[in-house]
């Protein structure tokens, strides 16, 4: 799978290299070359193998809970029956991959503990996911609108949403997303604001995580546990070394060892095979390309011809 | 009017949001309950002239006939269709949820789910041991791709009679080295961001106003 | 029906979207053109509700409270950048909307995000927890420090300062190759959320 020319890949410093050395030098060039540039659509294929055939045929790999996943789970299981949580679903379908799998085991675990839930999204787009599976878990669990959970939707500017809930919960929201009064909805009686709620989740693809912290956290002491995808959730550990988030859960792995904390398997354990499978090929792939530069830097050397232009770096 | 006024508005604004957070007078409480509902409006309007703004470039171009016009047209369609849907049939039933669930959101989500391809090839191509500081970037890369999935928090190593999963090394990674990265350049950023706001609130920092501002 | 119907059709735009895979294409283009103008529309109706009807209609036109009347006149300032002869009265709702948020910032970013994470940062005394913790926040303490080092640009970095931000470096990057894996973990993730979809999802909604 050498790179063609004309297909759009550029010539590697090694074979420009060999190039000027002459018919007269023979070394055998193919090798280092044709681990350095393989051609990018034989990469996708292995990728997309890599990922298709652990959910055809699965291995069963077993998944061990991390510490910030049995502290989330710990703080859902702290909850009685007839608290209430706010939960909201701060993501769009581009995440939902990595999210949804969150979102339907945290609402699982609250309404199998008859724990009440308040939802809401800070994106326009979160308010198709979350109604799916409100509808789908409430569905599962026999839990009835206006009663066991209510749904605000989408409300615009998340800071001000965050701080404004701090104030009155009522007053942001005037209707919930059915244009039902919230005043008249059962389940917001003797509930307006955030010291009237146990527990703050947020399932989120962006910063959220961080603002809720800031503004919910930090003005007005809630407590708070996050879903991020795995690029938020390396950001995150500072707030929950520093005591400031709860326990989080990071990308489907986190999700799949919530699914198994609970003893419900869903999209996050199903997952969790090709997750393994697709990483690893990413890491042979990383290390073929290393084999192939380590040879082309060894034969620069020998021949004493001029240094990658990219050395150094 | 034109320049100072919005800078003078400004800073009443900032200021009555900044004194609140240590403040617990009434009036005041009530007027920072009313700017951020006034925010969110204004936020929420801003966005629709986004929409509308799209509409009116993809309307130009097919005004125009300039290349690509005929997937203007299925934008715009698009988008009226959408908005024709939630007039008729309501938000909560009918084409406008099918659309999002069936047609937006499994899109949406392919579009991203591409990257993986992509990072695979990238990730191939880019990451080699060319410097102490990128043989470290990349080794720490690679022990929590595999450290934190199910296949890596089976590999290990022995020293002596301790046992070290790539799972363990991960999190050691993650605990230490990654969380005083983070945290220093959330401490930047936080002093960054800080700075910013207090210019803004007093009228030294004015470009998001605009030319001429 | 329609919800089998649903399926397939959103197994065929997925199709249609990694045809990119293979090249720029008038398939992958149409779907491209049918997302945006799907997504505008889907978002013009929540923005509606959410900011017109929701935080303006019902508080001011049904429940008389006129202390919300300025957040609509706000909104209405915005809508004059679209043309050029009134446009400067927009300034004010952006003044109005970036100062406010300067506002709630200061302090909350100085308390959450500067104050707390120092703090966190120094380590335990030897009565409070083990010499393994007391060890470990001192290499946070290094890491930190030594990063804001690198980070400080009003001198240069020559001789110790240059030496620790080296250090501060080194931090970085392993920091960085946290940041790579996740990234890669994540990307993983959202295609094996459309696997899922094109492999279990549809064969189920086909009853195969």
């Amino acid at each position: 799978m050498v790179t063609q020319s004309g297909q759009g890949e550029q010539m590697g410093a090694g074979e420009q290299q060999d190039a000027r050395q002459g018919p007269g030098q023979k070394t055998p060039r193919w090798t280092h070359e044709m681990l350095m540039n393989m051609d990018r659509r034989f990469i996708f294929v292995v990728i997309a193998i890599a990922v298709a055939a652990p959910l055809i045929f699965p291995l069963n790999l077993p998944v061990r809970s991390s510490r910030e996943a049995e502290a989330y789970f710990n703080e859902m299981e702290k909850l009685q029956p007839g608290d209430e949580i706010i939960f909201s679903f701060d993501y769009e379908p581009d995440t939902m991959a990595e999210l949804d799998p969150m979102s339907v085991a945290t609402l699982r675990h609250a309404f199998r503990k008859d724990v009440r839930v308040l939802a809401q999204t800070t994106y326009a787009g979160g308010v198709g996911i979350a109604e799916r599976i409100l509808r789908q878990v409430a569905q599962e669990y026999d839990k009835v609108y206006g009663e066991d959970y209510v749904f605000f939707g989408y409300n615009p500017d998340y800071s001000a949403t965050i701080l404004r809930m701090g104030e009155s919960i009522r007053s942001n929201y005037p209707t919930d997303h059915y244009h039902a009064p919230t005043d008249g909805i059962p389940l917001m009686k003797g509930v307006d604001c955030y010291d009237d709620i146990e527990l703050l989740v947020t399932v989120t693809a962006s910063a959220l995580a961080e603002y809720w912290i800031i503004w919910a956290g930090g003005k007005y002491k809630q407590r708070i546990i996050a879903g991020n995808t795995a690029i938020q959730a390396v950001l995150i550990y500072p707030y929950y070394q520093a005591g400031q988030l709860a326990g989080f859960l990071g990308g489907l792995k986190g999700a799949a060892e919530y699914e198994k904390l609970i003893g419900v398997s869903g999209a996050g354990l199903l997952g969790m095979d090709a997750q393994s499978v697709a990483h690893l090929a990413i890491v042979c792939f990383i290390i073929l390309g290393n084999i192939g530069f380590l040879i082309q830097k060894s034969r620069t050397k020998q021949t004493g011809g001029p240094r990658d232009s990219r050395q150094g770096g | 009017m034109k320049r100072t006024g919005p800078v003078v508005f400004g800073f009443l604004i900032g200021m009555l949001m900044l004194i609140q957070y240590f403040t617990q007078v009434p009036w005041i409480d009530d007027r920072y309950n009313n700017v951020l509902d006034w925010k969110q409006v204004v936020f929420g309007i801003t966005l629709i002239l986004g929409v509308v703004s799209l509409f009116l470039h993809h309307w130009k171009k097919i005004e125009r006939k300039t290349g690509g016009w005929g997937y203007s047209v299925v934008t715009i369609a698009g988008l009226l269709f959408m908005i024709a849907a939630a007039l008729i049939f309501g938000r909560e039933e009918g084409p406008y949820p099918w659309m999002f669930d069936h047609v937006q959101a499994p899109m949406q989500s392919t579009m991203f789910a591409l990257l993986a391809f992509y990072v695979a090839s990238a990730s191939y191509r880019a990451f080699r041991v060319r410097s102490f500081h990128a043989a470290l970037l990349l080794t720490a890369g690679v022990i929590v791709m595999l450290g934190r999935v199910p296949l890596g928090e089976m590999m290990g190593f022995h020293i002596g009679e301790h046992y070290f999963s790539l799972g363990t090394i991960s999190t050691l990674i993650l605990d230490y080295p990654n969380l005083a990265a983070k945290r220093g350049v959330m401490i930047g950023v936080g002093l960054g961001m800080t700075a910013t706001a207090i210019k803004i609130i007093l009228g030294i920092e004015r470009t998001y106003l605009g030319k001429g501002a | 029906m329609w919800e089998q119907a649903g399926i397939v059709v959103g197994a065929l735009v997925t199709l249609a979207i990694f045809s990119l895979l293979y090249k720029d294409n008038p398939l992958y283009r149409f779907a491209e053109s049918l997302l945006v103008g799907v997504s505008a529309g889907y978002y013009l109706v929540q923005y509606c509700f959410s900011a017109i009807y929701r935080k303006f209609y019902i508080p001011v036109i049904g429940e008389g409270d006129l202390w919300l009347l300025p957040g609509g006149i706000l909104g209405l300032l915005i809508l004059l950048r679209l043309s050029r002869r009134v446009q400067w009265m927009s300034r004010y709702a952006i003044a109005f909307y970036v100062a406010a948020w300067s506002g709630y910032l200061i302090p909350s970013v100085l308390q959450e995000r500067i104050l707390i994470q120092i703090r966190s940062t120094f380590p335990p005394s030897l009565a409070e927890a083990s010499i393994w913790a007391v060890l470990g926040s001192l290499f946070l303490l290094v890491g930190v420090v030594s990063i804001l080092v690198y980070f400080f640009f009003s001198a240069e970095h020559r001789g110790a300062l240059g030496r620790i931000s080296q250090v501060g470096i080194t931090f970085l990057m392993v920091g960085f190759g946290a940041s790579f894996g996740y990234t890669v973990m994540g990307r993983v993730s959202l295609l094996i959320g459309r696997f899922q979809y094109l492999f279990q999802d549809l064969p189920q909604a086909l009853s195969f």
